[in-house]
């Protein structure tokens, strides 16, 4: 079980605290967000996680009505900065100190009075700032992409300063999709939140509804049936499977290797289909609800999914074999978008991302989420940090899914899949659901008011933590080679924008 | 290359022999109305069931008169678990796309309006289609399914451009929020006449889940007109691929 400890702070002592507690061992950064009491008053929130003990922590500083601005945590944590952006989006707060303080959610698209959560008694709000770094001199160009691109893709803006062919520099412009999923969702009775936590950003639906269902289970203290656990991860598995499936289609469909594209492309729709047996749709919707499943599995349907399963891991080995023997392949997609291990944990990226350049961090072993971390998985991260590795993990993310698919399979306990859930959750209580989606570790973050109601509800997808990710590891590249190493991401569009 | 070459050789036939399959059994399709009557307004469970509000009760005229707007589904199935009369059950048909707004409304006793009428006319053959994504990214996934080997649009004439100024259609998908709202008037204007507008999924219909917030997320509708209607979240490639033919106006859309 997670439990969360809240230390309250002023605001002066909000820097040297997260940074003296932040440096203990075995802690790391979760996410960063503001939030309104039962008072009104705003309270500026950061959660540390503890992979030791599973445990986190909040520390909250309250923000004196009338004030806009607040001191940065991103010169000493740096992998707050697009959080410490977002709140400036969201609420009208700009961080002093913060090295490149410009917006991030809510773009030029949406006028400066247009501030969610901000509310007249809070004084006059900080002004968006939509500026993008450009640099000047002889040689030098940008190169507009975006939001609407050439491809069937999510829509984002990218601003490329090059020297010739050379990227210098890349500006990520996202809130082309920013939907107030975070608000809806403290808004909507949580009985009926389930399907817009799913679509937060539904190639991730199976990871969000467990996140979701996790977070609102420790808020009830409720226990979810063991056969329920089971499911969820084979359904959490199949997910993972599906969608490293279609982005080693992608790498392939990026360099022009055909064969790879359509029998990759083939093989995704084999393992959707696994979701479909499973849960009647391709994308698994609705099956995961809060206290177990919204409703059990025949036996029937697990042997169907066991016999598809060795026929298509055998097609997978055999698409995998070519691709990764493939010259051209090799040539394309090794040493470049390199990103060293020391920008990974100084930005707090998550997921294959991180563990293409020797992280170790995988939520799956340390938090509470379906048969996790009870369960082992045997991922052995890359090295060299290039688009090459973040194939290669993904190939082998496959192959272990794949293992931990039959093993659960082997035995799926006859119990019931639904735990009654109380209509009112704890009051004043936390929930933190932290689930290792295909993407990497993703939290949501439910904080209820005094009635048991929920007060805020916060969603960080591991593509808001990784973007920055892309735009490090495209410096000094070809700008020929960007697509490839944004596929080789493969992150988030919606997700990150909410 | 070799390798390749053969690898290629050996896989058998990807694509679906026949078009437009029912769901594999046991999917959960968009709900449809059967002829068991049930206790309408008296009980009312599906509506409250209902996260869209999609679902409307009268009794006006004698019938229970229990109606789905197929346009604000997400096709949860909530309603047809808690029905206790059977009168609304899943669809396994993927012929799901209209032609207007109103067809998208079932109502119990009514068949669906008739969809014959033609859009496309010299379209018949070929169409090219420029995408805009705006939502969850569902729908694009389907989008984009609709041209690997299984599903196969090309067949169809069906092609994506890069640009709007090659398009004869646009496929709109997600709620269009405020940012998105000005890329995409822009992206209809770039389009030579007769720009043709599908919007797919339940979001670029009428915002599903998203509608009648703060982001103004609310369609495709109050920006750019429509010509045809795929609901779904996310719609079946297959339904994807029956409003793009219904739009083509090609005979292999009707039934």
């Amino acid at each position: 079980m997670i439990g969360v400890e809240v230390s309250v702070v002023s605001l002066d002592e909000w820097v040297p605290t997260i940074s003296a507690r932040i440096r203990r061992k075995g802690w790391r950064y979760g996410h960063l967000t503001c939030r309104r009491d039962e008072e009104g008053k705003r309270r500026l929130e950061i959660l540390l996680l503890n992979l030791t003990t599973s445990t986190s922590e909040v520390i909250s500083a309250a923000i004196p009505s009338g004030q806009a601005d607040i001191p940065s945590i991103t010169p000493t944590v740096p992998a707050a900065h697009w959080a410490e952006r977002a709140v400036g989006d969201l609420w009208g707060i700009r961080a002093d100190g913060h090295p490149a303080f410009s917006s991030v959610i809510l773009n030029e698209a949406w006028p400066t009075d247009v501030i969610p959560f901000h509310r007249a008694a809070d004084g006059i709000p900080a002004i968006r700032n939509t500026h993008l770094l450009s640099a000047h001199g002889s040689g030098i160009h940008e190169i507009p992409v975006g939001p609407v691109h050439a491809g069937i893709i999510e829509p984002g803006h990218f601003r490329f300063t090059c020297i010739g062919e050379v990227i210098l520099n890349l500006e990520i412009r996202h809130g082309f999709q920013h939907r107030g999923i975070e608000n809806r969702l403290a808004t909507t009775p949580w009985r009926l939140g389930r399907f817009l936590a799913e679509s937060a950003s539904s190639d991730e639906t199976v990871a969000n509804g467990l996140a979701h269902a996790v977070a609102l289970e420790r808020l009830s203290e409720t226990r979810v049936p063991d056969r329920a656990n089971s499911i969820r991860t084979i359904s959490l598995e199949i997910e993972r499977i599906a969608n490293h499936i279609g982005d080693l289609g992608g790498l392939s469909a990026d360099v022009g290797f055909a064969i790879g594209a359509a029998t990759f492309a083939r093989l995704r729709g084999v393992a959707l289909g696994l979701g479909q047996t499973l849960a009647g749709s391709r994308f698994q919707r609705g099956l995961i609800c809060p206290g177990g499943l919204a409703w059990d599995i025949e036996d029937t349907r697990l042997t169907d999914l066991g016999r598809s399963l060795a026929e298509l891991t055998h097609r997978i080995h055999e698409a995998c074999e070519l691709f990764f023997t493939n010259p051209g392949i090799n040539e394309r997609y090794q040493g470049i978008g390199i990103l060293p291990l020391a920008s990974v944990e100084e930005l707090g990226i998550v997921g294959p991302s991180a563990r293409c350049a020797g992280s170790h961090y995988d939520a799956r072993r340390h938090f509470d989420h379906a048969l996790y971390p009870g369960f082992v998985t045997n991922i052995q991260p890359q090295t060299t940090g290039d688009c090459y590795a973040r194939a290669i993990i993904r190939r082998d993310e496959i192959m272990d899914s794949l293992d931990i698919l039959s093993e659960v399979l082997k035995n799926v306990p006859k119990t019931s899949v639904l735990a009654e859930m109380p209509d009112d959750l704890a009051p004043n209580g936390i929930g933190i659901g932290i689930v290792e989606s295909w993407r990497g570790e993703l939290i949501h973050w439910i904080t209820t008011g005094p009635t048991g109601t929920i007060s805020r509800y916060v969603i960080r997808d591991p593509s808001f933590q990784n973007w920055i990710g892309i735009s490090l590891a495209g410096r000094n590249n070809l700008i020929a080679d960007f697509p490839l190493i944004n596929k080789s991401f493969s992150l988030s569009y919606a997700g990150s924008d909410l | 290359m070799v390798q390749s070459l053969i690898f290629a050789l050996k896989q058998k036939m990807a694509t679906d022999p026949i078009d437009f399959p029912d769901l594999p059994a046991g999917s959960r399709g968009l709900p449809r109305l059967t002829q068991q009557l049930c206790q309408g307004l008296a009980c009312g469970d599906c509506q409250a069931a209902c996260p869209t509000s999609a679902i409307q009760l009268d009794e006006s005229d004698g019938r229970c008169g229990v109606s789905i707007d197929l346009g604000k589904c997400i096709g949860c199935g909530a309603c047809i678990a808690v029905c206790p009369s059977g009168t609304i059950e899943s669809n396994p048909s993927t012929k799901t796309a209209t032609l207007t707004r109103e067809a998208l409304v079932i109502r119990q006793g009514e068949s669906p309006s008739d969809s014959r009428q033609v859009v496309g006319g010299s379209l018949a053959r070929s169409i090219d289609i420029r995408e805009i994504s705006t939502g969850c990214n569902a729908t694009d996934q389907e989008v984009a399914a609709i041209t690997n080997p299984v599903f196969d649009c090309s067949r169809f004439g069906i092609h994506f451009v890069a640009s709007p100024r090659f398009a004869d259609a646009l496929v709109v998908t997600g709620p269009v929020g405020r940012a998105m709202q000005d890329p995409l008037i822009r992206t209809y204007k770039s389009m030579p006449e007769p720009r043709i507008v599908i919007a797919a999924g339940t979001c670029a219909i009428s915002g599903g889940l998203h509608a009648g917030g703060y982001a103004e997320a609310n369609g495709v509708l109050p920006h750019v007109p429509v010509n045809v209607f795929v609901p779904g979240c996310p719609p079946h490639p297959w339904s994807i691929l029956h409003g793009i033919l219904l739009a083509m106006g090609s005979t292999r859309a009707h039934p």
